[in-house]
């Protein structure tokens, strides 16, 4: 069997993604109190995205071949290589989300925006420096802002929680 | 309606709201010819600065964003040829030119001054059509909203690129995400997968801003030289606006003036259809009308003229179909009817008359926005010039941060930030995939009005067959699935038989609701569409060989 395209790896994950909410919509508690139930709208949408999935596999499998065929196993390093800015950025965000609670916003952002920028950009030491600087300043500025000129309340975090709130 | 233009003008020239929408313009222009930025990116970051905010001001505020934004991208287009937004592509056909040849502050004053004059027309024809328009919502049954729902996304999947298959199911997932969490008529739980967190469903914001902002961020990362790069090419400098001369030569072009605003406002109506598809059409129709076609592409003041006026009116349409009918026409209106939902204002046909001094305000906000605009442009084009010198990834990185915080700012729940990184993820895949976004935004924002119309409708009659058979129900269905169609219309057009027929039937099939109406002027038209589709059929029977089957 030939190698399946990217689009066909798509609407098979879309067809299995149907089939687990289409599953989960059979779990939706049903009501005696109104004409129409919880779970009838989810489902026609449920039906449709079945259908077209169903359309746009059959659609890739008979383009297969095309630009968008998967590449070879040896390009796995150049894949990576390619999206890495992207990886980064993401890899970095969901730290920053996990350490949110410990670190808090102010610090946590500060770490976040060092990080990101080191890892996308120049990485000698007068880069640290300017990035330091930048996460500080863009961070420390948005903080403020939104705390002080806001009044929004942004995680202190348990580490560094500051016990002086603002306003 | 005086009493209320006047509270209205009170509450838009108040000193905070001026500072507020200077402050927005400015935003605008500079995030407008950045390029990667999008419009709808500086809409979106602006959102979560306007909670504390009044609903005047925080529109007033968005809405000088996007004048700006509209504005902005011509700069970035005219001195170095990359267009800061799609929707001044066409800009840049001759734009750039005419700045090569030496004249860049007559460029730049002529696409200012045609994105004013633009913006006043879009304007004028929303204060006038709006009212109107609502009017004319007031009509529509549940069923006709339903169907005026599965319209907007259709067309705004096939309008949204090549792909119409992906774009419809965007759209579906869409309608999906808004399906999760508690509905708003039983109160049931749904797809919460036993996470409490879901019970509320996506919060609008965080599930936008990851779609569209998080995503456009990777994207403009994604190249890790081009990154690390300054935005623009060194050498970059500000120039001087030639005003004086750059009104001469728009006002000298009056009928492109309001020939390519009432294409950006019609396009504008049309849900999907933005400033980056209106520009474009009115260029081809600015060459296409005018005496000297070869002219267009070598620096003609008529190739800048068309696609900046155009653009700014687009605007003035989208905002007539999110005041007068609650829809929202592309993304940035889905941001300004997120941004009245977080003020408790529902836009629907009666937000006009039941919210008149919010509905002028943002009528005076949008015609006002556009003498800020002017103002602000010279100044904007230094500190733009500044900005080009920063690379993208510092950029990227900082914004990312901001929002976080904009994100978290909502709500102040951490649930809300992990919804921005799932769907960013999702966003950033989908754009990689090739799957348009614009659809599956309007979909999330008009899965619930999609829903509570489906359960009125049902509430009131079981009967299916009202879907297709009410006037409007059944005019806004010909409008789907002509638009469906029309993706494979513009791919076989000139070469298939079948595409000949595509616009005769058009006219026959959507004449048929209109003349089931009632009234006088709409059956009046419906007949005369009769007439034209029967005329166009005949004549293309008769008069045309036979092309491919």
């Amino acid at each position: 069997m030939g190698r399946l395209s990217k689009d066909a790896l798509v609407a098979i994950f879309l067809l299995l993604f149907c089939g687990v909410f289409l599953t989960a919509s059979f779990h939706i508690r049903e009501t005696n109190y109104a004409s129409l139930g919880a779970e009838v709208w989810p489902r026609i949408v449920l039906t449709v995205l079945t259908l077209l999935s169903m359309g746009y596999l059959a659609q890739s499998l008979r383009h297969h071949g095309g630009d968008d065929e998967l590449p070879p196993r040896g390009a796995l390093r150049s894949w990576l290589h390619r999206y890495q800015n992207a990886f980064w950025c993401f890899f970095w965000f969901g730290l920053f989300l996990l350490g949110l609670p410990y670190l808090g916003m102010l610090i946590g952002g500060c770490l976040f925006v060092y990080a990101t920028l080191t890892s996308l950009g120049r990485r000698d030491w007068r880069g640290h420096g300017l990035h330091a600087l930048i996460a500080v300043l863009s961070v420390g500025g948005m903080w403020a802002l939104f705390t002080y000129g806001l009044n929004v309340f942004l995680p202190a975090g348990e580490i560094f929680s500051m016990n002086w709130v603002p306003g | 309606m005086i009493e209320n233009i006047a509270a209205a003008a009170d509450n838009v020239f108040e000193l905070h709201n001026l500072a507020l929408m200077i402050l927005g313009v400015t935003a605008g222009l500079i995030a407008g010819a950045i390029p990667g930025f999008t419009i709808a990116m500086a809409v979106v970051l602006t959102l979560p600065f306007t909670f504390g905010m009044t609903a005047t001001q925080g529109l007033s505020t968005m809405i000088g964003v996007l004048v700006g934004g509209l504005s902005g991208g011509l700069m970035a287009g005219m001195l170095t040829g990359i267009p800061g937004t799609p929707s001044s592509v066409a800009t840049t056909f001759d734009g750039f030119p005419m700045a090569r040849k030496g004249r860049p502050g007559l460029a730049l004053g002529i696409g200012v001054w045609s994105s004013f004059f633009g913006g006043i027309t879009g304007a004028v024809v929303l204060v006038t059509l709006a009212p109107q328009l609502a009017r004319v919502g007031l009509e529509f049954g549940p069923w006709d909203f339903f169907m005026l729902v599965v319209f907007a996304l259709t067309i705004t999947s096939s309008l949204s690129g090549k792909a119409l298959l992906k774009g419809i199911i965007a759209g579906a997932l869409g309608l999906l995400v808004s399906a999760i969490g508690e509905d708003e008529v039983n109160g049931v739980a749904r797809f919460t997968f036993g996470n409490d967190n879901l019970r509320q469903g996506f919060a609008f914001l965080p599930v936008l801003v990851g779609l569209f902002a998080f995503s456009q961020l990777l994207s403009d990362v994604q190249d890790r030289d081009k990154a690390a790069k300054p935005l623009m090419p060194k050498g970059t400098k500000a120039v001087r606006v030639e005003h004086r001369q750059a009104i001469k030569e728009v006002l000298r072009r009056w009928v492109i003036v309001l020939r390519s605003s009432m294409i950006g406002v019609f396009t504008g109506i049309l849900p999907g259809a933005g400033s980056s598809v209106s520009n474009i059409l009115a260029y081809d129709q600015a060459k296409k009308a005018s005496r000297n076609p070869d002219e267009f592409g070598t620096g003609t003041p008529d190739g800048i003229v068309a696609p900046e006026s155009s653009n700014n009116a687009t605007e003035g349409g989208a905002l007539i179909m999110m005041m007068a009918l609650g829809i929202p026409g592309d993304v940035v209106t889905a941001v300004m009817l997120g941004a009245l939902l977080i003020h408790d204002v529902v836009p629907s046909p009666s937000f006009i008359s039941e919210e008149p001094v919010l509905a002028y305000s943002i009528f005076i906000a949008f015609f006002f926005a556009h003498f800020i605009m002017v103002t602000m442009q010279a100044a904007c084009l230094r500190v733009f010039v500044l900005i080009t010198r920063i690379p993208m990834y510092i950029l990227a990185s900082v914004i990312l941060a901001y929002c976080a915080i904009g994100v978290f700012a909502l709500h102040n729940v951490g649930f809300d930030l992990w919804t921005l990184f799932i769907f960013g993820i999702i966003g950033y895949l989908m754009r990689n995939l090739g799957f348009p976004l614009a659809p599956m935004i309007l979909g999330v924002v008009l899965g619930d009005i999609a829903e509570l119309n489906l359960n009125r409708a049902w509430s009131i009659s079981d009967n299916v067959a009202l879907f297709f058979t009410r006037p409007w129900s059944a005019f806004f269905l010909v409008l789907a699935v002509f638009s469906a169609v029309f993706p494979w219309f513009q791919r076989d057009r000139g070469r298939r038989r079948w595409t000949l027929f595509y616009l005769p039937l058009f006219c026959l099939v959507v004449a048929f609701p209109l003349i089931g109406m009632g009234g006088t002027v709409r059956p009046v038209i419906g007949t005369g569409l009769l007439v034209i589709g029967a005329y166009l059929s005949w004549r293309r029977r008769t008069h045309t060989p036979a092309a491919g089957t």
